[in-house]
C-alpha cells in the first residue's frame, strides 16, 4: 500500500489530506494516471513527490512498498 | 551604542560584530506589504539590515487590519508603502527605507531590482511569482518565497547560488481559475511562514546554517506538522533576456486603441472604487487590479474583454494575469480613461 498525502487546495479536491492506495503495478507512471483517474491531476498544476523528493511526471521507476507520495499544489496567499 | 542595541544577537557566534556588519550593508527588497511583508519587515528592520526597499501599489484596506500587523486603524486609505515605513522608522531610525508605491511589472521590475542584494516575495500573486523568478534569473539574484493556503504555508529560497528556481519546481504551465470563495487565512499562520522568510534572508546574509534552496518547506499551523521536500534544478529551462521580454514585456501587441474598440464587447474596470470618472458602457465589470487574481471567476475567458484603467498601465499587467489564467481574448485599452475621455470629447 502507498500512503498519499494531499497538501494545500489538493486536500479538497481529495476530500482527504491522507490515504492509502493499493496498485496493480508498481510503476511511477501508474500512480500517477491512477491520481489523474480520481482526480484529474493533468488539469491541475500540482506536483508529485515520493519520499520527500519531488519527481517529474514523466520520470520511469518503480516504486516500493510502504513509499511515502505526497501531492503539492502551489500557493498563491500572502 | 549600535553594538548595544544589537549585543543579544551579536553575542550568538553566528553572528559575531562582523556579522552585524554585514546585516548593516546589505540591502534588501520586500515586494509586497500584505500580510507577508508585515510580518517580515519589523524583523528585518529591528535586526539592523541597513538598506530595505518596500514595493507595493496598493492601500491599506479596513480589511488587511486582522493580520497586517504594521498598520493602524487610521492607516486605512493610505497607501501601504507609506504607512509600513513610519512604523518600521519607529522601530529604528537606523535603518534606510525606500519606498516604490507601484506594482511590480515587466517594466520596472529588473531595474527595482538590480540595486538590492536580496529579494523576499511577499506577494500573493502567481502571475507576480512567476515575474519576480524570471528578473531574478536575470539579474542574478536569490529571492525567498512563501506562500499561504489557509492553514498551511511553503517557504523556499529560489535561484540561491545558481540554485534551482521557482519554474523548477512549478513549471509555468497554465494555472486554473480557482473559485471565487476567498480562501480565509488567520494571521498567525501568515505571521509564522513571514518569521521563516525573515529567518532565511538573516541566515543568507549573515552566511550561516543551511538554506531553503533546492527545498521547499510545508508547514501546517492547524496540526503542527513540518514537512521538507526536495526539488532540482530544471537545466532545460532557460530564462534569459529574449525569454524575459517575451513573457513580461512585451503586450503593447495587445493593446487597442479608444477609436477601435468595439462597445459590445465586455469591459473590465480594473481600478480602485474610489477612482473618477466612472464608465459606462453595456457590459462591464468592476474589479480593482489588487483584487482580480481572486475574483477571476467572475469573468468568462471565452469573452471578448477589454481591460482598462485609468491610464493603462494597470491594465497591461492585468492583461498579464489574465494570459497566465488561460484567457484568450484579452486587450487593454490604451491610454485607459484619459483616452476614453478625450475621444467621447471629440464625439461630442
Amino acid at each position: 500500500m502507498l500512503r498519499i498525502k494531499y497538501f494545500g487546495v489538493m486536500a479538497e479536491v481529495a476530500r482527504c489530506d491522507e490515504e492509502k492506495l493499493a496498485l496493480k503495478d508498481k510503476s511511477f507512471s501508474s500512480l500517477i494516471s491512477a491520481l489523474h483517474e480520481k482526480y484529474a491531476i493533468y488539469n491541475l498544476p500540482v506536483q508529485v513527490a515520493v519520499n520527500r523528493k519531488i519527481r517529474k511526471q514523466n520520470e520511469n521507476f518503480n516504486l516500493e512498498e510502504n513509499d511515502e507520495i505526497a501531492v503539492l499544489p502551489p500557493f498563491s496567499g500572502g | 551604542m549600535i553594538m548595544q542595541r544589537y549585543q543579544k544577537q551579536i553575542s550568538l557566534p553566528q553572528v559575531g560584530k562582523q556579522g552585524q556588519e554585514k546585516l548593516k550593508n546589505s540591502k534588501v527588497l520586500v515586494i509586497g506589504v500584505g500580510g507577508l511583508g508585515c510580518a517580515v519587515l519589523p524583523y528585518l528592520v529591528s535586526a539592523g539590515i541597513g538598506n530595505i526597499g518596500l514595493v507595493d501599489g496598493d492601500r491599506v484596506d479596513k480589511s488587511n487590519l486582522q493580520r497586517q500587523v504594521l498598520f493602524r486603524e487610521k492607516s486605512v486609505g493610505k497607501f501601504k508603502v507609506t504607512e509600513a515605513r513610519k512604523q518600521l522608522y519607529a522601530l529604528n531610525s537606523e535603518v534606510k527605507i525606500e519606498n516604490y508605491s507601484e506594482f511590480l511589472s515587466g517594466e520596472n521590475a529588473p531595474e527595482l531590482i538590480k540595486n538590492y542584494d536580496l529579494l523576499v516575495d511577499c506577494t500573493d500573486s502567481l502571475a507576480v511569482r512567476y515575474l519576480i523568478n524570471d528578473a531574478c534569473v536575470l539579474t542574478e539574484k536569490s529571492f525567498i518565497y512563501a506562500s499561504v493556503y489557509k492553514f498551511e504555508f511553503q517557504v523556499s529560497v529560489f535561484n540561491y547560488k545558481n540554485g534551482p528556481t521557482y519554474r523548477c519546481l512549478f513549471p509555468d504551465e497554465k494555472a486554473e481559475v480557482q473559485n471565487c470563495e476567498e480562501a480565509g487565512v488567520l494571521g498567525t499562520s501568515v505571521g509564522l511562514a513571514g518569521m521563516f522568510q525573515a529567518g532565511e534572508v538573516l541566515k543568507i546574509l549573515l552566511g550561516t546554517g543551511e538554506i531553503l534552496s533546492g527545498k521547499l518547506l510545508l508547514y501546517n499551523t492547524l496540526f503542527n506538522r513540518q514537512e521538507v521536500f526536495e526539488f532540482a534544478k530544471d537545466d532545460s529551462l532557460k530564462i534569459d533576456k529574449e525569454f524575459y521580454e517575451r513573457q513580461h514585456q512585451q503586450f503593447f501587441s495587445e493593446e487597442i486603441y479608444a477609436d477601435e474598440i468595439n462597445e459590445n464587447a465586455f469591459f473590465l474596470d480594473v481600478r480602485e472604487a474610489y477612482e473618477q470618472p466612472k464608465m459606462d458602457f453595456p457590459t462591464m465589470l468592476e474589479i480593482p487590479f489588487s483584487k482580480l487574481e481572486n475574483e477571476l471567476c467572475r469573468l468568462n475567458p471565452e469573452d471578448e474583454i477589454l481591460v482598462f484603467c485609468q491610464s493603462g498601465k494597470r491594465s497591461l499587467a492585468a492583461l498579464k494575469i489574465l494570459k497566465t489564467y488561460n484567457f484568450k481574448n484579452v486587450k487593454s485599452i490604451s491610454g485607459g480613461v484619459r483616452a476614453l475621455q478625450q475621444l467621447k470629447e471629440v464625439v461630442v
